[in-house]
C-alpha cells in the first residue's frame, strides 16, 4: 500500500518527520519497505505566461510560443495541440534544468529555430501520466510568472511504500494509517475529514424501503444549500444471501458532470500509482485510499428497472467486467444485479454495462460489506486480483459504511457539481456484533517476560480503539474496534499491547531449556556425518531440486514411476526426482561445457516414490558421479573407471565405522554399464550400487568420455551400520607376524575376491590377511588367464610362528589354488 | 723351492696391497666408488682374497705368521673402508644441508580435497549455535499434507495468509481432494508434527528444504529453511529475544545488535521480524557514509534475518496442549539467506545451479 505522508498529515496531527514516523511505523508491524521523497529535482521549471504564438516555418505540426517567466521572455518550439491563448499559464522548463526523467533542457535548434526550454506535459515533469498535452494552469490559479512549481503545485510529498500485513486490512488506508500513526503517538484518533457536499436534495421517498435509509447529512457540515428533489426513479435494493453480503449501503449523487479531477488530485492519484480518469472515478480511487473502504458507482440510468440484487450467481452465469472481459461465474459467485441481471462481481469488479461514462448525470454510490472469504475464493477462481478484493477479503469496517459514503457523494458533488442525496440506503441483513473478549495484565507479564501494568495495557487498549467494558480481579473484558477483525482473543489484546509498547521494552533472557533424553535423532547426525565424509573424500556436494521433467527421468532410464506435481510452474519441474542422477547429470554437462576436466560430485537429498499410503515414500539418497579425468601429480592423468567409484565409497564409509562392504556383481540398473557395475552390500545386506554409466546413457546425455555413478539408500545404510555396531577395540598382537607371497596364473573366470578367501579359509585361521599386490596379463601369460599375487600376512596370537608352521599353511594355500582354481603356482 | 716360491710371491703380495690400499679407499669419491675399491681387495675376485687362497700352499712355519699378517691387513682395509664410507656420508649429509633447496611451490601430492555445499556449511553452523544452548534436531517430510503446512498452525480458511505461500500440490490421482497434499511451503510443519507426537518441554531445531512457486531473479521454487522452537511452561518473549540476539551475535560477530519488530506469522503472537545490524557496512561503527553507500543493506543499516513469536494458542489447541500451561516460541530462517549474507554469495540462483566452478569455492 502506498501512502502519502501529506495526506496523513491533514488527517492527524504529526509533528515527528517523515523518517520517523517511518521508523515507529515499522517498529509497530507496518514495514516502510520504501521512502520516496517528491517535489524534488524539479529546480528551473516554472510557471510561465503564454506571451504570444506563431506557426513554425518549416514542420506544420510545430508552434512557436513565446513565454515570459518574470526574468525574461523566451521563445520555445512546442509540439502540443492545447497551447492556452495568451495569458495561459503553463509549466517551462528554463534551459539548464533537468527532468525527473534525467533530460537536460538547452537550448536546441529545432527545425531550424532555436528553441530556448521547454513547456511541459504531466507525464515529462512525472506528475501524471498525461502525456498527450502540456500542462495548463487554471487561470484562477493564484501562481505567478517565475513561481518554482515545486511551490506553485504544491508538490512537496513523501511517499510510504507499506507492507500491510494480512491482518491489518484497517491499515489499507490513509484514516487507518492515520489512526495507527495517533495510537503509536499516544494520543486518540478522530477521523475529522473537512468539507461537504455543495447541495443536498432530500431523497426521501426515492428508496423503496423507508426503514433501510440513514440520513447522511449527520456525516456534512451544515454549510449546503438545499435543492428541490430531482426526478429520480424509485429505487430499491435487495440482498438475496445475508451472509455473504450483510450490509449494503448506496448514496445517490444528481446533476454530475463527468469531467477531469482538478490537478491536486489527479497528482495524490500519481503518487499513489493510480492513474486519473475522470472525477467520478477518481473520487471512487480517493476514497478507496482514504478509508481503505471500496466504493462503487453505477450509472443510475444504466440499472435496468432501477433495481439492485445482491445475489449468488446461476452457474455458467456471465458477464463482461469493466477490463472487457467476458466472465462466467459459479453458484459461489456473489454477484451485484440490476433488475435483469449481474451489473459488478460483488467486491471485485463493476461490469462494462453500468461504468461511469462521459454522459452520466446521476450516480449510484456503492458502499457494502462483503463476506471476506466469498471475495476470496471469487477473486482467486477469477484471477482478479484488485485493490476492491485485497480489502474485502481482509475484511472492511462495517461501520464506516455511513461515512463512507457521505465522504464519497460530498466529494463528487464538490467537484462534479451537482447535488448529493441526503437520505442514502443502508439495508442490514446481518447486523455486526462486535466481539469481547477478556485481558490480563498477568498473563500478558508472564508471556512477555516484562512487567505489564493493568493500567498501561487498559490505556494502549483504549488508544487502539477497544472499549473496557469491565475490569475485575485482574480480569480486563475490551471490545474490539469494528476496524480491527484481527482482534478476537486474548493474545492478540497482548500482542497490540507489546507492540504499542514496543518489542524493544522487552529485556533478554536466556532460557532454561529442558532437551530431551535421547537428544537429535541417529540417523539425522549419521547423514550430516556421511556428507563430511564424501567431502572429506575429496568429493564436492552438489544441491539440486526435488523436482524435474519426466524426461530427465526416462533419458537416463531411472525410475518413471513419479509422484506428480499438480501446478506446476513447468514441464521441466514437474515431477518429483526418483533419483540423484538427473541432477548430478546435468551438474556434470553444465561443468564439461565450461572445460571441466576432473568432475567429483556427490549430493545427499531425498528421492519421492509413489505409496500405498497418502504421502508419497521420500528416501534420503547418497548418489556420486565421477567424470572425466583424474588428475595425477604433474604426471598422466587418467579417466575415471569402476575402481574409483569402488574406492570412493570405501572410503566414504570407511570413515563412518569400519564396515563390511562388499562389492557383487549382480542385476545391474539400467543405466549402468551391464559388465561394470556392482551391487554394494553392508554386512550381507545391499545398500546401494556404484557402476560406470551405460555408453548408450552417456551418449544420450552428450557426456564426454565416461562417468561413474554411484547410489546408496541412506536408511538401508544406517540400518546395517547401526547392526554392525560401533568398532570395539581389539587388544592389539602380541607375537610378530609373517609375510609370504603366493602368486599364480588363473582362468579370468574366478575373481580375485574369491580367491583370496579361499585362500584365507585354507589357512586354518592362521592368514590374518590376504591381499592382493600384483595383476598381470600378457607376456607368458595364457589367453583367458591372468596372474594374480596375493600376500599373505600369518598371526598366531598365542605363539610365536615358527617358519615350519608357515610353511606348512603356505603349502596348503597353494594346493587350494591348485585343485580348486586350476591355478598354476609361480 | 715351490714353498719359496709362494712364501716370495705372498710376501709382495701383502706388501703390494698394504702400500696401495688406503690411497685407494681414501680417493673414492662416492659409496659405489669406494665400494668398487673396496672389491679389488676384499671383493670375490679382490686381491687379497685372492692371496688368501694360496694359503694351503704355504710352509706350516710361514703359515701362522703370513696369515697373521693378511688378517691385519684385512682388518686395516676394513677400517679404511669404514672411514672413507664415514667421510663420503659426512660429505653427502654436508653438501645436502648445504646445497640448493628444493622447489617447494610444486604441488603437494596427497588426495585433492572436496567440499561441502555452503547451505551444509551454514545448517552445521546453525546447528552447533542452537545445539549448544539444548536445541535438537528433526525432520520431517517434504510432501505432506495441507493441514500440518497451514490449518493446523492457524492459517484462517480462504484467507490472504497463505497468499505469501503460493503453493505447489501433489496430484494424488483421486486419492484425497485436490489440495490436500502439497509440498511444504515452510518447515513450520515439523513444529506441528513433533507437537502432534511428544509433549512438551520441546526444544528442536528443524531444518530442510521447501517449496513455493516463486521463480525470479531474487526467489527459488526450493530453497532451505530453518525452523526452532521452544515449549515448555513459563516460556516468555524475552527467552525468545535472548536465544536469537545470541544466535545472531555468535552466527556474525559479537558487535552486531538485534532489533526485533513487530510482525505478522498466522501461527505466532505476538508475531515479529528480527533485523540484525549490517555485518557488510558493520552499521555498528556508525560510519555513515559506508552505511548509506552499502548495496546489502540499502544505506538502512539494518536487514531482516528472520520471523519469530510466542507460538500462537490456537496452535497449542490444534495439537492438544494446554495454552494455558505452556507457552512457546518459534522462529523460521531461510537458510539460503543467512548463507548469502555469511559468505557473500551475490544471487540465490548460484545455490542451485551446481557450477562446479561455484561449489569449488567452499
Amino acid at each position: 500500500m502506498r501512502a502519502s505522508f501529506r495526506w496523513l498529515q491533514e488527517l492527524v496531527e504529526i509533528e515527528a518527520d517523515a523518517v520517523e514516523v517511518a521508523d515507529r511505523l515499522t517498529q509497530a508491524g507496518l514495514e516502510i519497505e520504501a521512502l520516496e521523497r517528491w517535489g524534488e529535482g524539479l529546480d528551473g521549471v516554472v510557471i510561465a505566461e503564454v506571451r504570444s504564438q506563431r506557426a513554425h516555418p518549416k514542420r506544420d505540426k510545430l508552434t512557436l510560443v513565446t513565454v515570459v517567466d518574470g526574468e525574461g521572455e523566451y521563445e520555445v518550439v512546442c509540439g502540443a495541440t492545447n497551447v492556452p491563448q495568451t495569458g495561459g499559464k503553463v509549466l517551462f522548463a528554463r534551459p539548464g534544468s533537468v527532468l525527473p526523467n534525467g533530460m537536460k533542457i538547452e537550448v536546441r535548434t529545432l527545425g531550424g529555430v532555436e528553441s530556448a526550454g521547454m513547456i511541459c506535459s504531466e507525464a515529462e515533469l512525472d506528475l501524471g501520466t498525461d502525456e498527450d498535452g502540456i500542462v495548463v494552469v487554471e487561470s484562477t490559479h493564484a501562481s505567478r510568472p517565475g513561481d518554482p512549481i515545486v511551490e506553485a503545485l504544491d508538490l512537496r510529498d513523501v511517499v510510504f511504500e507499506v507492507g500491510v500485513t494480512p491482518n491489518r486490512p484497517d491499515c489499507l488506508g490513509h484514516v487507518g494509517l492515520a489512526r495507527e500513526i495517533a495510537l503509536l503517538y499516544g494520543d486518540r484518533y478522530t477521523p475529522a475529514i473537512a468539507g461537504g457536499p455543495p447541495e443536498v436534495f432530500s431523497a426521501d421517498g426515492v428508496f423503496a424501503d423507508e426503514d433501510a435509509t440513514v440520513d447522511l447529512s449527520a456525516q456534512w457540515p451544515s454549510s449546503y444549500q438545499t435543492v428541490p428533489p430531482p426526478k429520480l426513479p424509485d429505487i430499491s435494493v435487495r440482498i438475496v444471501d445475508g451472509e455473504r453480503c450483510p450490509r449494503y449501503g448506496a448514496a445517490l449523487v444528481h446533476g454530475v458532470k463527468v469531467r477531469p479531477s482538478p490537478f491536486w488530485l489527479r497528482y495524490r492519484l500519481h503518487l499513489m500509482g493510480l492513474r486519473a480518469l475522470s472525477n467520478v472515478v477518481d473520487v471512487t480511487n480517493w476514497v478507496l485510499l482514504e478509508w481503505g473502504h471500496p466504493i462503487h458507482g453505477f450509472d443510475l440510468h444504466r440499472l435496468r428497472d432501477s433495481t439492485v440484487v445482491v445475489r449468488l450467481a446461476e452457474e455458467g452465469e456471465r458477464m463482461a467486467t469493466l477490463d472487457g472481459v467476458e466472465r462466467t461465474f459459479t453458484a459461489d459467485d456473489l454477484l451485484i444485479c440490476d433488475g435483469q441481471g449481474p451489473v459488478a462481481v460483488a467486491g471485485v469488479m463493476g461490469g462494462a454495462e453500468s461504468e461511469i461514462r462521459d454522459d452520466t448525470t446521476d450516480v449510484l454510490i456503492e458502499c457494502a460489506y462483503f463476506d471476506p472469504r466469498s471475495i476470496r475464493r471469487t477473486s482467486r477462481r477469477l484471477g482478479l486480483h484488485t485493490d476492491s478484493s485485497h480489502r474485502f477479503e481482509r475484511g472492511v469496517d462495517p461501520l464506516a459504511i455511513p461515512s463512507v459514503l457521505a465522504r464519497a457523494a460530498s466529494m463528487i458533488t464538490a467537484l462534479g457539481q451537482g447535488a448529493a442525496g441526503r437520505t442514502a440506503i443502508d439495508r442490514i441483513a446481518l447486523a455486526y456484533s462486535p466481539r469481547t473478549m477478556p485481558y490480563r495484565s498477568a498473563r500478558a507479564s508472564r508471556l512477555l517476560g516484562a512487567e505489564v501494568e493493568a493500567e498501561e495495557s487498559q490505556r494502549i487498549l483504549e488508544a487502539v480503539g477497544c472499549v473496557v467494558t469491565s475490569v475485575q480481579n485482574g480480569v480486563l473484558q475490551a471490545q474490539a474496534p469494528s476496524w480491527r477483525p484481527d482482534l478476537s482473543r486474548e493474545v492478540d489484546l497482548i500482542e497490540e499491547v507489546a507492540r504499542v509498547r514496543g518489542y524493544g521494552q522487552i529485556p533478554t533472557a536466556v532460557p532454561r531449556v529442558h532437551p530431551s533424553w535421547r537428544g537429535t535423532p541417529e540417523r539425522l547426525v549419521f547423514a550430516e556425518r556421511l556428507r563430511a565424509a564424501a567431502a572429506g573424500a575429496g568429493l564436492f556436494e552438489a544441491v539440486s531440486f526435488g523436482f524435474l521433467s519426466l524426461d530427465d527421468l526416462q533419458r537416463l532410464r531411472a525410475s518413471t514411476d513419479t509422484v506428480v506435481l499438480a501446478n506446476p510452474l513447468s514441464e521441466e519441474r514437474s515431477v518429483m526426482r526418483t533419483s540423484l542422477l538427473p541432477g548430478l547429470m546435468a551438474a556434470v554437462t553444465h561443468a564439461q561445457r565450461r572445460g571441466a576436466s576432473e568432475i567429483k560430485l556427490f549430493e545427499l537429498g531425498r528421492t519421492f516414490a509413489p505409496s500405498n499410503g497418502a504421502l508419497p515414500t521420500e528416501t534420503p539418497t547418497f548418489a556420486l558421479l565421477l567424470a572425466g579425468q583424474r588428475e595425477g601429480w604433474i604426471g598422466q592423468p587418467r579417466a575415471f573407471d569402476f575402481y574409483d567409484g569402488k574406492g570412493a565409497i570405501q572410503t566414504i564409509l570407511d570413515r563412518l565405522g569400519r564396515v563390511a562392504l562388499s562389492f557383487r556383481q549382480g542385476d545391474p540398473r539400467p543405466f549402468l554399464h551391464p559388465k561394470r557395475s556392482a551391487l554394494v552390500e553392508l554386512a550381507g545386506a545391499e545398500i546401494g550400487f556404484v557402476g560406470e554409466l551405460h555408453p548408450e546413457v552417456v551418449d544420450a546425455v552428450g557426456l564426454v568420455g565416461r562417468a561413474i555413478y554411484a547410489e546408496l539408500d541412506v536408511p538401508d545404510l544406517f540400518a546395517a551400520a547401526q547392526a554392525q555396531g560401533v568398532p570395539q577395540a581389539r587388544e592389539l598382537p602380541r607375537y610378530p607376524a609373517v609375510a609370504r607371497d603366493i602368486a599364480m596364473m588363473v582362468s579370468e573366470r574366478f575373481s580375485a575376491g574369491e580367491i583370496a578367501s579361499a585362500l584365507q579359509d585354507a589357512s586354518g585361521g592362521l592368514a590374518e590377511s590376504v591381499r592382493l599386490f600384483d595383476l598381470y596379463r600378457g607376456d607368458q601369460v595364457p589367453d583367458g588367464e591372468r596372474s594374480l599375487a596375493f600376500r599373505v600376512t600369518y598371526r598366531d596370537p598365542e605363539n610365536t610362528l615358527t617358519d615350519k608352521r608357515v610353511d606348512k599353511a603356505h603349502a596348503k594355500l597353494g594346493e587350494i589354488a591348485r585343485k580348486r582354481f586350476r591355478a598354476t603356482i609361480r | 723351492m715351490a714353498e719359496a716360491e709362494s712364501v716370495r710371491t705372498f710376501e709382495e703380495g701383502l706388501a703390494a696391497i698394504r702400500g696401495a690400499y688406503a690411497d685407494a679407499l681414501r680417493q673414492a669419491e662416492d659409496e659405489p666408488a669406494l665400494r668398487v675399491a673396496n672389491a679389488r681387495y676384499v671383493g670375490p675376485q679382490g686381491e687379497l682374497t685372492k692371496l688368501l687362497k694360496l694359503m694351503p700352499q704355504l710352509p706350516g712355519e710361514r703359515r701362522r705368521e703370513l696369515g697373521q699378517q693378511a688378517n691385519a691387513l684385512k682388518q686395516g682395509i676394513q677400517q679404511a673402508f669404514d672411514a672413507s664410507l664415514e667421510a663420503i656420508h659426512r660429505r653427502a649429509r654436508e653438501a645436502e644441508l648445504s646445497g640448493p633447496p628444493l622447489d617447494v611451490t610444486l604441488p603437494g601430492r596427497w588426495q585433492s580435497p572436496g567440499g561441502l555445499h555452503p547451505i551444509t556449511r551454514i545448517r552445521a553452523e546453525l546447528l552447533d549455535i542452537f545445539g549448544a544452548l539444548g536445541f535438537e534436531v528433526a525432520d520431517g517430510p517434504e510432501v505432506d499434507f495441507y493441514e500440518n503446512c497451514f490449518d493446523k498452525l492457524g492459517f484462517p480458511p480462504d484467507h490472504p495468509a497463505a497468499d505469501e505461500h503460493d503453493t505447489f500440490f501433489i496430484d494424488t490421482n483421486g486419492k484425497t481432494s485436490p489440495r490436500a497434499v502439497l509440498l511444504r511451503t515452510h518447515t513450520s510443519t515439523v513444529q506441528i508434527r513433533e507437537m502432534m507426537r511428544r509433549d512438551p518441554p520441546l526444544a528442536i531445531v528443524a531444518p530442510g528444504a521447501v517449496y513455493r512457486r516463486d521463480d525470479d531473479a531474487t526467489h527459488s521454487p526450493m530453497f532451505f529453511q530453518l525452523e526452532g522452537f521452544l515449549v515448555d511452561e513459563d516460556v516468555t518473549f524475552a527467552e525468545l529475544k535472548g536465544v536469537l540476539t545470541l544466535f545472531a551475535k555468535r552466527l556474525f560477530e559479537e558487535q552486531v545488535t538485534v532489533r526485533f519488530r513487530a510482525s505478522y506469522f498466522p501461527f505466532v503472537e505476538p508475531g515479529g521480524e528480527v533485523d540484525i545490524s549490517c555485518v557488510f557496512c558493520r552499521a555498528w561503527e556508525n560510519d555513515a557514509e559506508r552505511t548509506a553507500a552499502c548495496r546489502v543493506c540499502k544505506g538502512t543499516g539494518w536487514f531482516e534475518i528472520l520471523g519469530c513469536g510466542m507460538i500462537h494458542p490456537v496452535v497449542f489447541e490444534n495439537v492438544g496442549y494446554d495454552p494455558e500451561k505452556y507457552t512457546g516460541f518459534a522462529f523460521g530462517m531461510g537458510l539460503d539467506r543467512i548463507a548469502m549474507l555469511k559468505y557473500g554469495i551475490p544471487n540465490i540462483k548460484l545455490l542451485y545451479e551446481n557450477d562446479v566452478r561455484f561449489l569449488e569455492q567452499f
